[in-house]
């Protein structure tokens, strides 16, 4: 199940979103909060406080790999496996649930 | 970078919940073709309606293979019945409206997550009908 939630600032989208993901996480399932708007609060509403809720680190080089298909595109993927990455770089929140914050906007690099 | 981290979303054997951007009109194939279900959070007065509307059109552009609309801050049965409307006439799927909860706006001061302040609040409850209906296996 993987789910997106959007809406316009100010639509309590953060809260929908924090507080599914708690629900689901509360019945047993394994989940991932993503935050993907640089908004602190979905932090705040899955029960992290904010203080700990930095986003990602730049990653070092060797974690990333550069991939061309025939077409010449190109893009990076991860070299260690998805889910060793969200246990590390993730943070735990109640009910085994783990938020991951994406947003860079101070140092991030192109997509 | 982001790119390779909405290739988590796929990837992960964990359920994922994103939290999007601001503004659907950020939604590329970037984040999107990573996901099955999106849900749209419009409120009950015209604007956050047509806003809507646009998203539910560019996701199905996109090819996301569910789309579902969430009513949010919904506080009068005229608020309820300009919603009903409004998605009946678009066809939009309305999962689940959530009503006007000041509980939400009491966490939020308190810097508290909402299911922990009111577990049993109006907006909560509402929301977990909503795991309720994605639990289910699609009709």
């Amino acid at each position: 199940m993987k789910i997106a939630i959007g809406g316009k600032g100010g639509s309590g989208k953060t809260t929908i979103a924090g507080t599914l993901a708690r629900v689901l996480a509360a019945r047993g399932l394994r989940v991932v909060a993503l935050d993907d708007d640089s908004n602190p609060n979905l932090a705040l509403t899955v029960g992290v406080p904010p203080g700990r809720a930095a986003a990602l680190p730049v990653l070092p080089r060797d974690m990333l790999e550069e991939r061309t298909d025939g077409s010449g595109q190109s893009w990076l993927e991860l070299t260690i496996p998805t889910d060793a990455f969200i246990d590390r770089y993730g943070i735990a929140a109640a009910d085994n649930l783990t938020l991951l914050v994406m947003g860079q906007p101070s140092h991030g690099g192109s997509g | 970078m982001r790119g390779v981290l909405r290739g988590l979303i796929a990837e992960t054997s964990r359920v994922a919940i994103v939290d999007l951007e601001a503004g659907l009109e950020h939604l590329s194939r970037g984040t999107s073709r990573h996901v099955d279900t999106l849900l749209v959070v419009g409120e009950p007065y015209f604007k956050s309606l047509e806003t809507a509307h646009r998203s539910f059109q560019l996701a199905r552009d996109l090819g996301i293979p569910r789309i579902r609309m969430i009513a949010n801050k919904v506080r009068t049965p005229r608020d309820e019945e300009t919603v009903r409307d409004f998605a009946g006439r678009h066809g939009l799927d309305l999962a689940v409206i959530v009503p006007y909860d000041q509980s939400v706006t009491e966490a939020d001061e308190r810097g508290t997550a909402l299911i922990e302040h009111r577990p049993d609040a109006p907006s909560v409850t509402a929301i977990r009908r909503l795991a309720d209906q994605l639990l289910q296996p699609a009709a």
